[in-house]
């Protein structure tokens, strides 16, 4: 059976017709349309034999369509666009082209980059198959506002997770939620607490991690916050979220850096001034997404496909664009001396936040994704916590099962 | 499939030659009802074949699909052993029979009478309004579908919540509602009892509409005459539903409750939009088998997993289809006549 | 149905009805009236806004929208008209003889609505790219037309609407087995083709998962791709996404209030069987 859909595979190969010498397709999800569409004539101008076009689809969407391509063989762009959350098992999977190879020379290219980002996109052999594009460094964002409104500096509340919760029982006397959702806290103290040389979910040997002191403390965190009702109990991206950032209802948040562009565009343009940014509490440094971009083996010009990968990710010329395109954090330390990182940001009252940004990025240890990442996710930060949180489940208990359960998945 | 047409028509016209006008007639009454199925049949050697024959064959390898398809390992029955005795496949056992009870009797209960309102009660453009109206539910996208319950089920601020505090205000039936305010903010999404009848609700709500237009077809074939006779004979209303216009559209009762058992045991997309994608929800609550297959096939990359649940669907479906086929399948597919 | 007006009673039940289906459409068209801003205010406005001429303008920026909505069409009817035809024929055949084997494909037809479509994906990919017809609108609306679903559903309606006594009658007029099927079947059960053609239209034009794999040009997209394609859990133009989905709607409608009409019509036409 395998035998004849290879041979399937391989005569309708044939059938296709062979793309123009110089085009090739880029594959992602939106808002890469916006910046790319703003890029593309000024990198032709300059390459008049490549011709890029592009294929946007939904987040999801883009890497079902990407997964189906690559288990078939076809049909996927000359450059794609992945996910930080899918770059572990898609990378070591077989289906990319080693950039690390003497074609491309991509390891040159290493020390302009941040380092833990470089790393995400190296598979498991040493080698590099993902480029990172932009990143998304963690802060704490918080309403200045509200802060006044009870004293205080905001140093004072991010020492520690006992500093950050006290600050929340002063909120709640004011009827302020410190935070959207309890969950948030127990992700970012698992993911931003790793251990030298272990993943985020099992340690070098393949062990699980998961009813580590780690995983027992973030859990017992969130709880807190849950317990002393100083959380909104709302989820990311619906209307209550972005009415707490509107009303000043919700005081800080947990993200990425890319989260500033979407507060100030959409999701609460008129309180402006009244937001600023600081570390993660308790000295912990994060990052909150990223995307890759990879050359598929199928791919049908590559020389040209990784001409464009560099441009976009190793110039500083397209790397600020996409800072001010599309709020795409740069990867590129060689930008962080740019003009655009001393202005002072108006939304934030004035703060240079894109320095804090740079000096996180740049402090975020590299941890190694692991086979089983992706299950674990789901099990442990979607499953276990839920239940934890919302139906008052032992946290032991919880813990426990869920690693049962991924243990018997990932051997 | 052409070339195996090509040869039968050959055999036909060979046929012709020879035998005689009687034999040829008996040939061709044979012959006959293959040429009129004959559509189908090749659309699924073409369409519907392969992808079964070769979901069957992922169902006994492990593969990760981005590794392309020269990278499956044989496992044997692994997957299989490994999904029945996986506490979530069970879960999601259990939601999918609880969705399909609770959402498919309502569908049913509820379009068969207004099917039957609409077409003798109701004429000309009001009742063509009301059939519209009624099926809009249906050709909503997803997207909008989601995007509005989301607002609806909202905690803090949604219209459900807010309606049900306004009903304990009433007087007289606030007393019902009197405990409202003490469970407010009810999260209908988050609270792992809630989030099946959340689910329940907008797929009683999004399907009944095209049970509607089926049943309406049904009931267009019952003749007035009928309906007369037993007016003569002294029916009321009732009797004249339920003895007269009832039995006869058995045929479309059956089909409509085939179609429902399948496609509600292969629920997916609600309770997945509900539920964000969530891994099923708190404490996978809103996760259906079809739900979890897609989680461990394009989320884990697990597509020989995937694939045994998917077949381990196929059998739950296929047995709760027989079953309907065995009670209601006489009546059912022959009608009266 | 000689009927004086039906009592208020039932107008109320019908009003309610309508009111708890028919709001989500409202709704949708409310919001493409919205700017993102507005659509994401909690609780979300029930009144128009007067954003629509810019979501206008920003539908047809991220998408050649009339373009993919002349796609969906095209793709619906061809998919709509060929299944009517089909599934008739097939049905047919299921009806009007008995011939071995006839249960055992009776019984993998309708076995083949059980495997869950998730799965499918991948192979369904390989089969379309061995016939040469990936990208191609073909490929979207071609495997459809002889389809369990429509079988099932107008062999039903045979079985309630037409007697064996005509068929015999029509046989012994001399009549071929094609002509008793196209000139005497097929106008008698019009209400179900009817019927059929609504469902199919539907499901093609809202059909997601096979253009996402399939099509891969831009301009070959349908609505649905379109519209999904242009979203993101973080940035996207709801208001103009809205204003799309609300238009996309309206063909369905329309298809919908055009084929019921020919379904009622076979009410006044005179019920067919005793």
């Amino acid at each position: 059976m395998k035998k004849i859909l290879l041979a399937a595979a391989a005569s309708v190969a044939l059938l296709t017709a062979p793309a123009m010498a110089g085009d090739i397709r880029f594959d992602g999800f939106p808002d890469f349309n916006s910046h790319l569409d703003k890029l593309i004539p000024s990198y032709a101008a300059k390459h008049p034999d490549t011709k890029i076009t592009y294929q946007m689809n939904d987040h999801g969407d883009h890497h079902k369509k990407l997964t189906t391509n690559l288990a078939t063989g076809s049909g996927a762009g000359d450059v794609v666009v992945v996910d930080v959350s899918f770059i572990g098992s898609f990378i070591n999977a077989g289906g990319f082209e080693n950039l690390s190879g003497s074609e491309y020379g991509a390891d040159a290219l290493e020390a302009g980059f941040v380092g833990y980002a470089w790393n995400q996109g190296k598979g498991s052999d040493g080698n590099q198959y993902g480029i990172p594009i932009d990143i998304g460094p963690g802060v704490m964002y918080y309403r200045r506002d509200v802060l006044e409104s009870v004293g205080g500096g905001i140093d004072g509340v991010i020492t520690d997770w006992d500093s950050y919760i006290e600050y929340g029982k002063k909120l709640k006397e004011k009827k302020v939620f410190l935070i959207a959702d309890a969950a948030d806290v127990a992700k970012t103290i698992v993911l931003t607490t790793v251990k030298n040389g272990d993943g985020y979910y099992f340690d070098k040997d393949g062990n699980s991690l998961i009813t580590s002191e780690r995983f027992v403390k973030a859990f017992e965190i969130a709880k807190r916050i849950r317990d002393e009702g100083l959380d909104g109990q709302i989820g990311a991206w619906t209307n209550e979220w972005y009415d707490g950032f509107k009303k000043g209802t919700v005081a800080t948040q947990l993200s990425g850096a890319w989260l500033l562009g979407h507060l100030q565009n959409w999701m609460a343009p008129d309180t402006k001034g009244k937001w600023g940014v600081s570390n993660l509490p308790n000295g912990i440094f994060g990052s909150w997404g990223g995307s890759f971009l990879a050359i598929p083996k199928q791919a049908k010009n590559k020389k040209e496909a990784w001409e464009f990968i560099k441009y976009l990710t190793s110039t500083e010329e397209a790397q600020v664009a996409g800072l001010k395109n599309i709020g795409a954090f740069p990867v590129l330390k060689a930008t962080y001396t740019d003009a655009a990182f001393d202005e002072p940001l108006e939304f934030l009252a004035g703060q240079k936040a894109r320095q804090l940004f740079a000096q996180v990025a740049q402090k975020v240890p590299a941890v190694a994704p692991r086979k089983g990442d992706l299950i674990a996710e789901d099990v442990v930060l979607n499953g276990a916590l839920a239940e934890v949180l919302n139906d008052g489940k032992d946290i032991m208990a919880a813990l426990k099962d869920a690693e049962a359960l991924v243990k018997r998945r990932v051997k | 499939m052409s070339t195996a047409l090509d040869q039968l028509n050959n055999a036909e016209d060979v046929a012709i030659v020879r035998t005689s006008n009687r034999k040829w007639r008996a040939r061709k009454k044979q012959f006959m009802p293959w040429l009129f199925i004959s559509p189908y049949l090749a659309l699924f050697l073409l369409f519907t074949l392969f992808p079964l024959l070769f979901t069957v064959y992922l169902s006994f390898h492990a593969w990760n699909p981005v590794a392309g398809l020269a990278n499956m390992e044989f496992v044997g029955f692994n997957n299989y052993a490994q999904e029945l005795t996986s506490p979530w496949f069970w879960k999601a056992v259990y939601n999918t029979v609880w969705l399909a009870v609770t959402t498919g009797i309502p569908q049913h209960v509820i379009a068969i009478p207004i099917a039957y309102l609409l077409v003798t009660a109701f004429k000309g453009t009001l009742r063509h309004f009301y059939t519209a109206t009624m099926f809009v539910p249906f050709i909503t996208s997803t997207v909008a579908v989601s995007l509005i319950f989301y607002s609806i089920y909202s905690g803090n601020t949604g219209i459900l919540n807010q309606w049900l505090l306004a009903l304990s205000g009433v007087p007289v039936i606030g007393a019902l509602f009197a405990w409202v305010p003490d469970a407010m903010p009810i999260r209908w999404l988050s609270k792992s009892d809630l989030i099946k009848p959340s689910i329940a609700f907008v797929v009683i709500w999004k399907y009944t509409g095209f049970n509607i237009v089926i049943y309406s077809a049904g009931f267009l074939t019952v003749s007035k005459d009928l309906y007369d006779a037993a007016k003569v004979d002294g029916c009321n209303a009732w009797q004249q539903f339920w003895h007269v216009a009832l039995p006869m559209i058995r045929p479309f009762i059956f089909f409509a409750l085939t179609l429902t058992i399948i496609g509600n045991l292969q629920l997916f997309e609600e309770p997945f939009v509900l539920t964000s994608g969530d891994s099923g929800g708190v404490a996978q609550s809103g996760l259906t088998i079809s739900y979890y297959l897609y989680l461990i096939g394009w989320e884990w990359l697990e597509m020989g997993a995937a694939a045994a649940v998917s077949l381990l669907l196929f059998i739950i479906i296929a047995a709760a289809t027989s079953l309907h086929f065995y009670f209601n399948g006489k009546k059912g597919l022959e009608g009266n006549r | 149905m000689r009927r004086t007006l039906p009592n208020i009673s039932l107008h109320v039940v019908m009003i309610i009805g309508v009111l708890i289906t028919i709001f989500p459409f409202v709704w949708v068209a409310i919001m493409g009236t919205h700017s993102r801003s507005d659509i994401f205010s909690s609780p979300p406005p029930f009144y128009f806004g007067d954003n629509l001429l810019v979501n206008y303008e920003k539908l047809l920026d991220v998408m050649p929208f009339w373009t993919v909505l002349f796609n969906s069409l095209f793709v619906s009817v061809m998919g709509t008209a060929g299944a009517v035809f089909f599934c008739s024929m097939c049905a047919y055949g299921f009806f009007a003889y008995d011939f071995r084997g006839k249960n055992i494909v009776f019984g993998v037809m309708i076995a083949s609505m059980m495997v869950p479509p998730i799965l499918t994906i991948i192979p369904s990919f390989l089969t379309i790219k061995f016939l040469g017809i990936l990208d191609t609108h073909f490929a979207l609306w071609f495997p459809g037309i002889a389809n369990a679903f429509g079988i099932f559903l107008i062999r039903q309606y045979m079985v309630n609407s037409i007697t064996r006594d005509l068929l015999d009658a029509a046989k012994v007029d001399g009549a071929s087995d094609f002509r008793i099927y196209w000139s005497v079947v097929l106008p008698l059960i019009k209400p179900a083709l009817a019927t059929l053609a609504i469902v199919m239209f539907i499901g093609l034009w809202n059909n997601f998962l096979a253009p996402l794999i399939l099509i891969s040009t831009p301009d070959k997209y349908v609505l649905t791709l379109a519209l999904r394609s242009v979203q993101s859990v973080a940035n996207s133009p709801w208001g103009a996404i809205m204003l799309g989905t609300f238009l996309s709607m309206v063909p369905l409608l329309l298809a919908f209030m055009f084929f019921s009409k020919q379904m009622m019509a076979g009410l006044t036409a005179g019920a067919v069987k005793g």
